[in-house]
This record gives structure tokens, sequence and C-alpha cells, in this order.
């Protein structure tokens, strides 16, 4: 047997190409990976590869192997004014892969699905996907089978993103222009990722045209972006660098009344450069800048900021041992000020900072064997609140929740088995260690007691660097697949997670003043599991893909809030959390078909998510401790999300999503106090406020398509909302003048019209 | 240049987006009936009411259920037991209790179903004064606001409500009034008893207004604002009066109030808290599980009166115009109340023949705007 490697580039750039399948001797196949990279193992002898992919110009390569060796291929693209060209034999990837629940999009495919105010977005796409919710149209955050938001990890090029919205959370912080592509793992979560229980969504930029300077430039009703990159050293290294900035104060007054007198802008930079050294030696070093300023109502200012940056080093150690090394830091932090009330004034801030190491292997063994293992290490710096008085005028007392320090370290080995065609097996052992480190003091309360101030019995002050916990525990992933033929193919697979962090929030959004929490000696880490198994079969020569997948998922510790709980500012924060215990379950149904004129899916999900409070020792348990649906528990989604590709120039987007209403806590009464009705709540999400749908539709025209001309341009017009439906984000009641009023609140309470014009030179 | 010409369309374009409309309950909930006690228990050398009512539920036109023949005693941590007797339906009162800062003390209930409900014991929580009542005026109105401030730095939280008492004019002075026993039926007025010119109206604080020193070096209370009137309002247009009554309470009273300003005032933007239960510090004794609102906390009270007069540019006005009435038809229309008459005009010809100048009854008559013509003691000149 030979091993054959190499890398698949695309001609006119020198940017890799991944997810390009290369078909051996029309029996078995294998898909190129994130950088471009393959690796097949033939026996010496003639062998035909045919390399088909999204985007690609078919390829048909005869090739003589005598033993190991490297062949880099250089791809044409598929420029769009050739005759169409259905690439089917190859798009079997959906039943080869091994991994179940996991939805690859491309740019391409995420910039055809209309959003508000034509502004592609990396998470409204996601949330078009079957199993992913959100709560309402002001929340970026979103839910996975269940999961809160908080439970998914954002890596943009290796780095996490603890804030992935602007603007109320309106928009994605991610700049469409320099993303490449974006896959989310929603159930067998590969074991190189950990730390978050539900999903790990995986964003990737590009490298940057690796031949000569180009871009792109673009500007709609809320944004305008520039994209630009080139060579810095021919064929060699090459830079990509984006830009956003916002001129949407106007927008502010499209919302609600309450945001009246308000004021917002956000900016986002990317900065990307690759570098090769030399064939086996390849460094990446991304930078990532955002900013989120908003006043409130004239006299609060919340500012929020996001900076990552990383460096990869990846080598080919021998043809099948690969490795990379990354190496970065994250921060995150948000400020509120208010100076409205002098001797009130204050500025509130939070941040939390990591660095982390990553060390990955892949080896290839053979077309049987293949084994993916390193190390992960992250420590955490948390200032959970610091609370200063804005000047000498101010009265307030300047207070700051002592600083946490946390070490988070991860092992991880997964052997990759095909014993035959038809069966793959993959096996996943993740072990993390988790640490609580001092400076800090820890209280400590009476066991089998509730917490609470009268229940704690000792506070330890830990000195510098001492550990004061750890928490462990292996974390299994394993996967099963079995092809029965080659277009139809049953999965399953069972995953446990653990999670050291969680995001505190009693709001139903995320909202601009949530703070994090690492886990501590009160607060244990949230554990989950979850059981899936998957049916997929295509159609039609592999041009309709569809599948049913159902899963069953346990999580504990799972934080929610005593009635009335204070979460900032807070120095003993585990005397207002109660810990849940939840269960989810659920069904998602999918027919997609990705090419063809007509091309897009089709999703149904019917998913399940119930809490319950467990402590016993707390007295009153929300809901007297029965199963009560969490925030987001929406029972019915549906999703059609299609394109009609008129001719070459011109194509048609609609994408239609119907769900359940979101459970709410509804008023049981009524009573009369301090010279007003007002309402009285009891159980927890009861009730549920009416259901969700919406219609979007766009436009896509783009300028000729001759191949040499010096810019080409598009455009992009459409409706969101397109029936003008008030769908409601909420309903609830409010006393006023001493009477009890209801009011429903639509974010979007018309159809939106937006237009968008880009450039690419 | 295509760049340029495209924003101002795709701001064209736009339309309104969001909205808020009214929302009516939808959903049936069962005939609740839970206890409401508000309240406290004062521990200065005046009366104590607390009023007791029930929850009522969400639809139907059902309102305020008071709650009759309980037994109320406030009793001490010296074994003290005093009564609070029913004065009017749901009012239960007692002139002085005699609170004694040396002790705790706690409230009882009993009510007609049987059922007891008892506090927490409650520390006497001495208030200090208010220091000063002002307020800010700009285009949308007049906004008043509180300061206090404890120098022993022990009260820390504070809370407040206020009577409000403002003066309206009529637009013009009756010196008539109509009177079916004379002939014509008009006759001058006897002022000042009958006269409508001057009102007065009042009203309550309508929301919880409370504040916390805990975040700041010292004790104090710095323009906390108590009571906003819009720009327009009748409330300014002569001159406005409000009495604000200051207590102190505890942490967890903070808490409760903070609970219920949350779950029933602040509500309604995107990033709110979810609403949730809410607990005092009563319980019913049989079933703690049963929910009970209030909480009990006895302190000390302090008041203060001020007046604010009609600010310049204030947008009150009235559109009024006079009529003039013909003998023959003054019994149809003051009768009826239909125009009141202002003052006599006689005829330019025939000075015999008198005629009425009158105005409807919301320019002539400020009891038609809800006034009452009674002065307020407290009110000036």
């Amino acid at each position: 047997m030979a091993v054959v490697i190499g890398t698949l580039k695309n001609a006119r750039t020198g940017e890799p190409f991944p997810n390009v399948s290369i078909i051996v001797d029309d029996q078995s196949s294998v898909t190129s990976d994130a950088y471009g990279n393959y690796s097949i193992n033939v026996p010496a002898g003639k062998h035909t590869f045919n390399i088909v992919g999204f985007g690609i110009r078919e390829t048909l390569l005869n090739i003589m192997v005598y033993t190991d060796g490297k062949l880099n291929i250089d791809l044409e693209e598929q420029m769009p004014t050739l005759k169409e060209v259905i690439v089917s034999a190859a798009r079997t990837r959906n039943i080869r892969n091994v991994q179940m629940g996991v939805s690859r999009l491309s740019i391409a495919e995420i910039k055809r699905i209309p959003t508000v105010f034509g502004e592609a977005d990396i998470l409204r796409a996601i949330t078009t996907l079957p199993g992913v919710k959100t709560v309402g149209e002001a929340s970026t955050g979103f839910n996975v089978r269940g999961g809160s938001a908080d439970q998914n990890l954002i890596l943009f090029n290796e780095s996490t993103i603890y804030n992935p919205a602007h603007f109320f959370g309106m928009f994605s912080s991610f700049n469409p222009e320099i993303v490449k592509d974006v896959e989310l793992y929603k159930s067998s979560m590969p074991a190189k990722y950990g730390g978050r229980l539900s999903s790990v969504l995986d964003i990737n930029s590009r490298e940057g045209n690796k031949k000569k300077i180009s871009g792109s430039a673009g500007i709609g009703p809320v944004t305008s972006r520039l994209q630009l990159e080139g060579p810095l050293a021919k064929d060699k290294t090459s830079f990509i660098l984006g830009a956003r900035s916002t001129y949407a104060n106007w927008l502010i007054d499209l919302l609600p009344e309450e945001f009246d007198k308000s004021k917002a802008s956000f900016q986002d930079f990317n900065l990307g450069i690759s570098h090769q050294i030399d064939s086996n030696n390849n460094l990446y070093l991304n930078g990532y800048y955002s900013r989120d300023r908003f006043t409130l109502n004239e006299d609060t200012l919340y500012t929020y900021n996001n900076r990552n940056i990383s460096l990869k080093w990846k080598r080919n150690l021998s043809k099948r041992l690969q490795g990379e090394l990354i190496g970065g830091y994250d921060y995150y932090k948000y400020q509120i000020s208010s100076e409205d009330n002098e001797v009130n004034a204050f500025k509130l801030g939070f941040d939390i900072r990591q660095l982390f190491g990553k060390l990955n292997f892949a080896y290839f063994q053979s077309q049987q064997h293949a084994f993916d293992f390193g190390l992960s290490a992250t420590s955490y710096k948390l200032s959970p609140g610091s609370f200063q008085p804005v000047n000498d005028r101010s009265y307030v007392i300047p207070d700051t929740v002592e600083t946490e320090y946390a070490l988070e370290n991860a092992a991880y080995f997964t052997h990759r088995f095909n014993p035959t065609n038809k069966l793959a097996i993959s096996t996943g052992l993740r072990y993390s260690l988790y640490a609580y480190v001092g400076p800090q003091q820890v209280s400590y309360y009476l066991d089998g007691q509730p917490k609470t101030e009268d229940t704690r019995n000792r506070t330890t002050a830990y000195e510098k660097g001492k550990i004061i916990n750890t928490y462990s525990g292996p974390e299994l992933r394993v996967s099963v697949r079995y092809a029965f033929t080659p277009d139809f193919s049953v999965k399953a697979s069972y995953n446990t997670q653990r999670q050291y962090i969680h995001l505190l929030s009693n709001t139903t959004a995320i909202s601009p003043t949530d703070i994090w929490k690492l886990s501590d000696p009160n607060i244990q880490p949230q554990i989950g599991d979850q059981a899936s198994l998957g049916f997929y079969k295509n159609l039609r020569s592999n041009t309709i893909e569809t599948s049913i997948e159902v899963y069953y998922r346990n999580i504990k510790n799972y934080l929610d809030y005593k009635p009335g709980a204070t979460l900032l500012m807070n120095d003993h924060i585990e005397t207002d959390v109660i810990t849940t215990k939840g269960k989810a379950y659920g069904v998602e149904l999918l027919i997609k078909k990705p090419v063809g004129k007509l091309n897009g899916w089709v999703g149904y999900t019917y998913s399940r998510i119930l809490l319950k409070a467990v402590d016993g020792t707390l007295g009153n348990l929300i809901n007297d401790g029965a199963f009560y649906p969490a925030n987001y528990d929406k029972p019915h989604d549906f999703i059609v999300a299609g394109n009609f590709r008129v001719n070459h120039r011109f194509s048609l987007s609609v994408n239609s999503t119907y769900s359940t209403g979101r459970p709410i806590t509804y008023p049981i009464g009524r009573f009369y106090y301090a010279g007003s009705e007002r309402v009285l709540y009891s159980d927890r999400n009861q009730y549920r406020i009416p259901d969700y749908y919406r219609t979007d539709f766009s436009m896509n025209i783009e300028g000729n398509h001759k191949v040499h001309q010096k810019t080409h341009n598009s455009w992009t017009i459409g409706v969101y909302n397109l029936l003008g439906r008030r769908n409601p984000y909420s309903v609830y009641f409010v006393s006023e003048q001493g009477r009890i009023n209801g009011y429903k609140l639509s974010i979007f309470g018309s159809a939106i019209p937006f237009i968008n014009y880009n450039i690419r030179f | 240049m295509q760049i340029k010409t495209l924003y101002p369309i795709a701001i064209l374009l736009l339309v309104l987006v969001s909205c808020k409309e009214r929302y009516y309950p939808q959903f049936q909930t069962t005939p609740t009936g839970y206890l409401v006690v508000e309240g406290i228990l004062n521990a200065g050398n005046e009366p104590t009411l607390l009023t007791i009512s029930r929850t009522f539920p969400m639809s139907g036109e059902g309102g305020l259920v008071f709650e009759t023949g309980a037994m109320v005693t406030v009793e001490g941590s010296d074994q003290s037991a005093k009564p609070l007797t029913m004065t009017s339906p749901g009012n239960y009162q007692n002139n002085n209790l005699n609170l004694s800062a040396a002790n705790e003390y706690r409230v009882r209930i009993r009510t007609t179903d049987g059922k007891e409900y008892l506090s927490d014991f409650s520390k006497v929580k001495i208030t200090p004064p208010i220091d000063s009542i002002g307020y800010k005026a700009n285009e949308d109105g007049v906004e008043i606001y509180v300061n206090t401030q404890d120098p022993t730095n022990n009260t820390i939280y504070y809370r407040w409500d206020f009577d409000e008492t403002w003066q309206i004019n009529s637009m013009y002075e009756s010196m008539l009034i109509f009177d079916p026993g004379v002939a014509p039926p008009v006759r001058p007025r006897i002022l000042p008893d009958e006269q409508i010119t001057r009102c007065w109206k009042n009203d309550r604080s309508r929301s919880l207004l409370f504040a916390s020193s805990a975040k700041l070096s010292s004790d104090i209370i710095y323009q906390k604002p108590i009571q906003f009137i819009a720009n327009g309002s009748e409330k300014l247009s002569a001159l406005y009066s409000i009495m604000l009554r200051q207590y102190s309470m505890d942490k967890r009273a903070y808490e409760f109030f903070d609970l219920m300003k949350k779950n029933t005032e602040s509500i309604g933007t995107v990033f709110d808290p979810q609403p949730s239960e809410i607990r005092g510090n009563i319980k019913c004794l049989s079933d703690p599980s049963e929910i009970v609102i209030g909480y009990i906390s006895a302190t000390t009270v302090e008041r203060k009166r001020v007046f604010i007069s009609r600010p310049a540019g204030w947008n009150f006005f009235q559109s009024c115009e006079t009529v003039v009435v013909g003998p023959d038809s003054a019994a149809h229309y003051f009768g009826n109340n239909i125009y009141v008459p202002i003052s006599e005009q006689p005829d330019e010809n025939n000075p015999a023949i008198i005629s009425y100048q009158s105005g409807t009854p919301e320019c002539v008559d400020c009891r038609a705007r809800g006034g009452a013509t009674t002065k307020p003691i407290f009110w000036p000149n």
C-alpha cells in the first residue's frame, strides 16, 4: 500500500479547497480537510482520481502510483459564465461521513438566505437548520437541541467568541466577506472540541488570494463592508483584511419606543495572514476585533468589545502524521456607565480573558485506521464585576468582585476505524481536568442546607496559585456508521460533555449585561450526554439528500435563578442560583437539494427541553420541583429555504419559517397594592405566546460575467417578513397609572424591504 | 456614483418596523383569592392602618375584594398583643400602637375561613426626615424628586408614597347661579360658598417608590424621581402640591418591593428579567406554601409637603368661548346644565331685557372637570 497526500488548491488564487471529494477508481472517496489536504491509501499501480466538489470544475486524473508520494492539485473554479455541470456522483458525504448531526454551510449558501436588512448573517443562517432555534428576533444567541445559548462553543479561527452579536443581538459579529465556511456540530462533537455541552460552531475565515490583490466592498442599509486580500509574497504569504462599520442610528428610531433617544454604533475588523514556510510548514495568524457602543435612553452607555488573536503552526511531520500547534488569547469585556445622577454616577465593568494552547495530531495509518490525538490547555482570568464612581462628585463606593482564575486542560484520542467499506466506527475519548485557582475567598455552606447567608459557615482565603478544587472526568465520543448501499446509511452516536463556565442570565434573550461564571467549590460543572440515531438516504443520483435524526439528551447542573436573583456585583452568586437538571429530546427531518437550478432545503423539528429544580434542600422549588419547559422550548419548527436560479445573473430566494410560540410565565391573578392594580405570577413558563410565522424573499442580480473586466458587481434586493406579520416577541402586563395594561411586543412588525450593493475587484 | 445614490433609496424604502400592540388576557386563570396585606406598623404616635384584600382573576370585571371580619393582632417580642379593628371593609386600624424600639413586632391575622397568617418579627426602624423635594422642568414636563439622608448611616433602604393635590381654575368666573325658585331662574351667586371657579383634585402615588444607598459611601439619596408630570397636564395648570411620606425599611423589604416593581412596572423591554413568584414575610401557618403577598415592617414615618406653581411655558390650555342665552331659553339651557350662566348682558336696545353670557360646564364649572370646590385646609390663600 502507498500513501498519496497533497493539497487541493484554487489555481487562480492559490487558496486551498476544503470539502472536495476525490473518488478513487470509482470505488472509494476521500474528502479534503479544512486546509485542502487529502490523504489516500492505494496499492501501487494505475489509478484514476476523479475530483469533484462545489464550485470547482470536475477534474479527472490518471495516476501511476509507485510508492508514497505527494501530489498537489490545482483546481479550476467553476466560473459562472460556463454551462452548469451537475455535480452528483461525489455528493455522498452525508452518507459516508461517520459523524452525524453536522451541518456545514458555505458562505455562498449563507448569502442566499434572506435576512433583515439584507446583511448576510452567519448566525441567522445557522438558525435555519433543523435543531437550531432562537428565542426571538432580537437575540443572536441560539439554542441547539435544547441547549441554552451558553452551551455553544463559538470558535472563529480557533478563538472563542463570547459575544457573537452586534446591536442588541440583531446582527452577528462576523463579516460575511471574509468567512470561508461554517460548521455546526450538534450531536457527535469531535473529541478535540470540548468545554461546552450543546454544540460547536466552527467558523473559518479565508486565507486570502496568494496570486494578486483583490477585494470587495458592500453597502447595505445598516453596515458598509470592505474586504481586501492579496499576496505579501507571491504564492507564499497572503493576507486578508475585513472591516465593517455601521451607521445604524437612524435604525433606532424604528425600534420599540422604549429605545427612543438611544444611539448605537458598531465596528468589527479581521486580519488574517497565512504563510507557507515550506511545503511542510504553514503559519496562520488571525486577529479579530469587534466593538459595540449604545446608549439606552440618553443616560446609560453600554459598550462591549471582543478581541482575539491566534497563531497556528501546521506541520506535516511525516507522510502519515500531521500536526498543528495553536496558541491564542481571547478577551471580552463590557462596561455600563451612567452619569445622569451625579451622586450615583457609576461605571460597571466585566471582563474575561483566556490564554489557550492546543496541540493536535492526525495520524493516517491506512484506509482502515486513522488516529487523532492531542492536548489543550486554557487559562481563564475572569473579572466578574467592578463598580466604580465615574468622577469625584460621585458617592459610589468602589466595589470589585474578586477576580477568578481557573485552568482547563484536556487530552483526547480518537480512533477512526473502517473495517469494511460499509462500516465505520469512530471512538473518541476526551479527558478534561479543571482547576479553580487562587487567589480567592471561597465561602462554604452547611451540608444539606440551602445556600444562604445564614448557612454560610466559613470563608477561606486561598493564596495566589493555590488550587482550590478540581473537577475532572472522561468525555466519551462514539459514533458508528453502516452504509447499506452507497446512498443509504444508518448512524448512531453517543457523546458526553462537560462544561466548566456558565453564563448567568435571567433574561429571555442574551442581554448585554450577562456575565460568565467559572465553576468553583459551590458551582459544579454542567454535565451532559446525548444519544442519537440517524438515517440518511440520497435520491436521484445524490442530488437530493434526506435524513431523519432522533436524539435524547440529559443535562445536569444547569443553573437557573431564584426569584429576584441579583446576578451583577454579587459576591455570593451561589446563594442566588438553583441547580436544575434537564432532559431534551427530538426528531429532525431534513430534505435538502444542494444543487441544481432549484436548490434549498425543507426541515421539520419536533423537540422538547424540560428543566427541573432538583436541590431538595431549597424550600420553595420552581414549580414545586416539577419539570417545566425552558424559555426556548418551541416544540414544532418548520423551515423552507429555497433558491431558484433563473439564469446566471438572476436568482430568487425564499425563506419561510414556522414555530410554536415560546413559553412565558403568565399571570394567575391580579391584586391591588401601592395604589395600583398589579399582576401575580406563579408557575414558570406554563403558557405560550402565539406561534411564529415569517416569510422572507430576496433577489440576487449579478452584473455581467465577462471574465476580464476589472470589477464585478451585484445587487441584493428583498423583503424581510414579506407578509408583514406582527410576530410577538413577548406578551407582558404592566401597571400604568394604576391600571394593568397588556401588550404584545413585536420586534419587526411589518415587511422590511432592503437593498444591498456589492462590488468585487 | 452608484453607491452614493443608493443610501437615500434604502432609507426611503424602510418603513416603521417594530410595534407594540394592546394584548388582552386570553387564558382562563383560576379565581385564586390569595391574601394581600399592605401597610406598616407605625412606630410614631400615629395610627397604624393595614389594608387586607384578596387577589382576583385576570379576566372579567371583578375588582378589588376586601377581606372583612379578620382578627388582626400586633404581637411584640415582649409578649404584648394589640388588636387592630376594622374601620371600613378591609381597613384595620389602631390609633396608637405605642411600639417600643427595644422590641420586635409581628402581625397575626385570623381570617373568617379559619386560616391563620403570621408575619416574621420586624425590628423597629427610625426614619430620618426628608431633606428636600425639588423638581426639574424641561420641554417634556416636570420631574419631582426627593433628597434625603441619614447622617447615622442606619437607614440605607428608603420607601416613599405620596398624596398629590392640585387646583384647577375655570376659564370664566361665574357670578350667577341657576335657581328654579326665582323668576327668571337666575340669581347672583353667594360667594365664596357657591363659587365654581376654583376646584381641587387629588390623587395618590400609583407606582412603587424606593431607593437604596447600599452602594454609596454615605447614606444619601440624591434626586430620586418620585413623580413626573407631562407638559400640558392639568395638574400644573394653576398650583400643585405633593405630600410625600418617607419610610425606612430593611434589606429584605427592599428586595420584596424591588421584585414587585420588576414584575409589574419595569417590564416589557427585550432584556427584562423573567417575571417570577413574589413572597413577602407573611406565611399561612396551616399551609406554608400558600401565596401571601405583603411585607410587614415597623417604622416611624416622615412627611413633607411642597407646592409647585405653574411653570413658564406650561402647555395647558382650554378652548372656550361664551354664548349668549336669551331669557326665554335660560330655563332650558341652565336647567339641563348645557350651559352655565356667567354674567348678565342687557339688550343694547332695551336694557330691561336681560340675556346671559354663559359657557359650557367644562369652561365655567370646575366641578364638571372632576374637582371639588372645598379648599383643602393646607392650601395657601
